[in-house]
């Protein structure tokens, strides 16, 4: 057990190196669109605690990022009673105004699971986009609120797209242990047994709805953090930027990375930033195979692609990316195991 | 020991007034092409109005087999947005850093422009001709000074509808329905301008968002307003649907249809019942209108469009706002010209701030597209038409409007 844990830790600490060293070897663009993939990983990573850990199903996520670009936005935009707050100081308030939103809806939720729960948050997730166009003189409706633009504070000397890159990662990189801290110990065991069985966890003495809105709370103040990061990056909010479908692409990616595994859902994450932004490109890759000839210009290209490629997975990876990469590696590391 | 000084000293100040001269090449320029990036609706509600960065994109490869501009060709990277502001910003950040454009230009919408202006000026990227009439894009430039616009501006389009109803409808009952956006807004505050003490008449608006599915609600709650008068200030589908509305209620109003949403191939889809006796304005040649088919200028646009277009069907060459994107690129290929061999983004800004084109073959003849750099409005003179025998009909004569 103990070789595990040092397996683990090793991992995150390859996992810390390769992200401070990457945007060495990549353009500043690259650096750009790689911390969208990071925000739609911590996205992931709250969600994979609610999913894979919890057992909830919530087709809402999009809804949670939306709580945390508007916080962003009203808080730098507007300000509080005038007094205008730096964009980053805004991303632990966004997320715990989602959470606030994720503890909300986690005790409705309570009552429901399964299929009725995910109904419920995707209402939410279709529903939310009317809040800023209710109040659109707040909110900005659907000509959205205009951000400052990204700059790099403290007198560093990165270039904003590093400097988002390395804010992004490195919040990822910090809330990824969390997660791992949060999953591994007696919580993550309890969020489990919730999981494989309601009836069993409670007459073990399990507080249901304690972990249950513990989780859900826990993993929208994930996605709000997710949020306002995309917010700032854009320097723009509006009841567009996270598309109901959106909350969609995350449940999908969730199962195309694997629903517990976290250095899958990294996989998962590009995934959506990939189909969403870069479909032109997938579509000429998937033109190299023979008697094949897409047009990328045509609308719903992107759609047709990720559904394809989710259904090409989920046959050949049935535990997504990261149940495939256990057990590719679950052999090797299992017999060291035994051995110590 | 002095002499090795001053010859480095020599050295050292010819490789800087080298330096100096040699052009300082602007991102996306070459010398053997021109890089200009632009995000349009290929999908979604406004996706007719794509057309035109097709109409830009094959009036930029009939330059390129004349030569193109000092020997460069010009090559058009246009992504699609939906009509999404939100996704509009993806487009033109990856536009500007990574395809490295040269320019933006004619990025189609209100919002969709609004929301990437300040970062395009912040990098001192020409943001060129804007499919968007709102009025900020050619008066805010001093805060704004790398943005200029193209289409006559909203406000003043709405003014001349308003000076329109005072002299020629009586008894005026205005019901208006406008979308929800620095768009619909400057069209109806231009209206309330141009009917100056008549403003009053307007006795019902209604606006409508638009992410929104159906506009007949609207509608149906502007017809209970007994007006006779329907201003449509309403873009792609949703105009659309407000004719079909205005049909199957029955209602027999006097309608204006802003610029915009009357391309001929969209009134000629609407039931012909209500699209009779529409007024809108009109400042390019429209192709499918029977005043220009013996017209130099459009015979040119069906014979680019036929020859450099992409998937081009009869119904095409019909198509206003394919002319309206040549009518644009026409203008910026002239901009790009007058800014010379030596390419710079500043130099192609003051190039578009010092505009005095007359020949432009898509516009109406005697339209003359001027700018300073304090007026920043292109196309400032406008004809009144009117819908009937499924066509636009121009009337009256030129109109000068007086942005502000």
């Amino acid at each position: 057990m103990k070789l595990k844990l040092s397996f683990e830790v090793l991992g995150l600490i390859a996992l810390g190196v390769v992200i401070a060293v990457l945007p060495r070897f990549v353009s500043s663009f690259t650096a750009y669109e790689l911390a969208t993939v990071g925000m739609y990983f911590i996205a992931l990573l709250g969600l994979s605690i609610l999913t894979g850990y919890s057992g909830q199903i919530s087709l809402g996520h999009g809804a949670f990022m939306a709580v945390g670009g508007y916080t962003t936005a009203v808080l730098t935009v507007n300000g509080v009673y005038g007094h205008h707050i730096r964009d980053i100081w805004t991303i632990p308030i966004a997320g715990i105004v989602a959470g606030l939103g994720g503890l909300l809806v986690g005790i409705p939720a309570l009552r429901l699971s399964g299929l009725y729960l995910a109904l419920v948050t995707f209402g939410i997730a279709v529903s939310f986009r009317q809040i800023p166009l209710k109040f659109d003189k707040f909110l900005g409706g659907t000509s959205g609120k205009l951000l400052g633009l990204l700059k790099t504070p403290f007198g560093l000397s990165a270039t904003p797209n590093d400097w988002i890159y390395y804010l992004t990662w490195g919040i990822a990189f910090v809330l990824l242990v969390v997660a791992w801290l949060f999953v591994r110990g007696k919580p993550g065991r309890t969020l489990k047994a919730i999981r494989d069985s309601e009836i069993a966890a409670t007459s073990s003495g399990i507080s249901l709805a304690r972990y249950k809105t513990l989780a859900f709370a826990l993993s929208a103040f994930y996605a709000g953090v997710a949020g306002s990061l995309y917010a700032m990056a854009r320097a723009y909010m509006n009841p567009d930027i996270f598309p109901v479908v959106l909350s969609v692409y995350l449940v999908a990616a969730l199962a195309l990375g694997g629903v517990d595994s976290f250095v899958g859902l990294i996989l998962g994450a590009a995934a959506i930033y990939i189909l969403q932004n870069r479909a032109g490109d997938v579509t000429g890759w998937i033109n190299h195979l023979p008697h094949v000839n897409l047009n990328a210009q045509r609308p719903g290209m992107p759609d047709v692609i990720f559904g394809a490629v989710l259904i090409v997975v989920l046959i050949l990876l049935p535990t997504g990316v990261g149940g495939a990469l256990r057990r590719l590696f679950g052999p090797l590391t299992s017999r060291l195991y035994s051995k110590s | 020991m002095v002499r090795v000084l001053f010859l480095c000293v020599l050295a050292a100040a010819v490789v800087t007034t080298a330096a100096g001269a040699r052009p300082l090449a602007a991102p996306g320029v070459t010398p053997t092409q021109i890089t200009i990036g632009s995000s349009v609706p290929l999908s979604g509600e406004a996706a007719i109005a794509g057309n035109v960065a097709r109409g830009i994109d094959a009036y930029f490869k009939y330059v390129n087999t004349k030569g193109g501009i000092f020997g460069r060709k010009l090559k058009f990277e246009y992504l699609d947005d939906g009509y999404d502001p939100g996704r509009a910003v993806n487009n033109t950040i990856r536009l500007v850093q990574q395809e490295q454009v040269f320019a933006m230009f004619s990025s189609l919408g209100t919002s969709n422009n609004l929301a990437v202006r300040k970062l395009l000026n912040d990098a001192k990227v020409p943001q060129l001709f804007v499919s968007s009439g709102a009025t900020t894009f050619g008066r805010d430039y001093k805060q704004y000074p790398w943005t200029i616009g193209f289409i006559p501006p909203y406000s003043e389009e709405g003014a001349i509808y308003g000076q329109y109803i005072v002299k020629h409808v009586k008894k005026p009952r205005i019901a208006v329905l406008y979308q929800n956006d620095d768009y619909g807004r400057d069209l109806y505050g231009g209206l309330r301008r141009g009917l100056g003490k008549k403003a009053g008449a307007i006795v019902a608006k209604v606006a409508y968002d638009p992410s929104s599915a159906d506009v007949q609600p609207q509608v149906t709650q502007l017809k209970a307003s007994k007006a006779n008068v329907f201003m449509i200030f309403a873009f792609g589908k949703f105009s659309l649907q407000a004719f079909n509305a205005v049909s199957r209620l029955g209602w027999h109003p006097q309608i204006f249809v802003n610029d915009v949403s009357a391309a001929s191939a969209l009134m000629a889809i609407v039931p012909q019942n209500a699209a009779n006796g529409s007024i809108s304005i009109v400042f390019g040649k429209d192709p499918a209108a029977p005043a220009w088919r013996r017209d130099k200028g459009v015979r040119l646009f069906q014979s680019i469009l036929r020859q450099y277009g992409t998937d081009i069907q009869a119904r095409d060459l019909q198509d206003g706002y394919y002319t309206a994107g040549m009518a644009t690129a026409y203008t910026l290929v002239d901009a790009l010209k007058k800014a010379g061999r030596n390419l710079t983004r500043d130099g192609v800004m003051r190039a578009a701030t010092h505009l005095t084109e007359k020949g432009n073959p898509f516009v109406l003849p005697g339209i003359v597209i001027r700018t300073t750099p304090t007026s920043r409005f292109p196309v400032t003179q406008v004809k009144l038409q009117r819908w009937s025998a499924k066509a636009w009909h121009p009337f009256g004569k030129l109109l000068s409007l007086k942005p502000r």
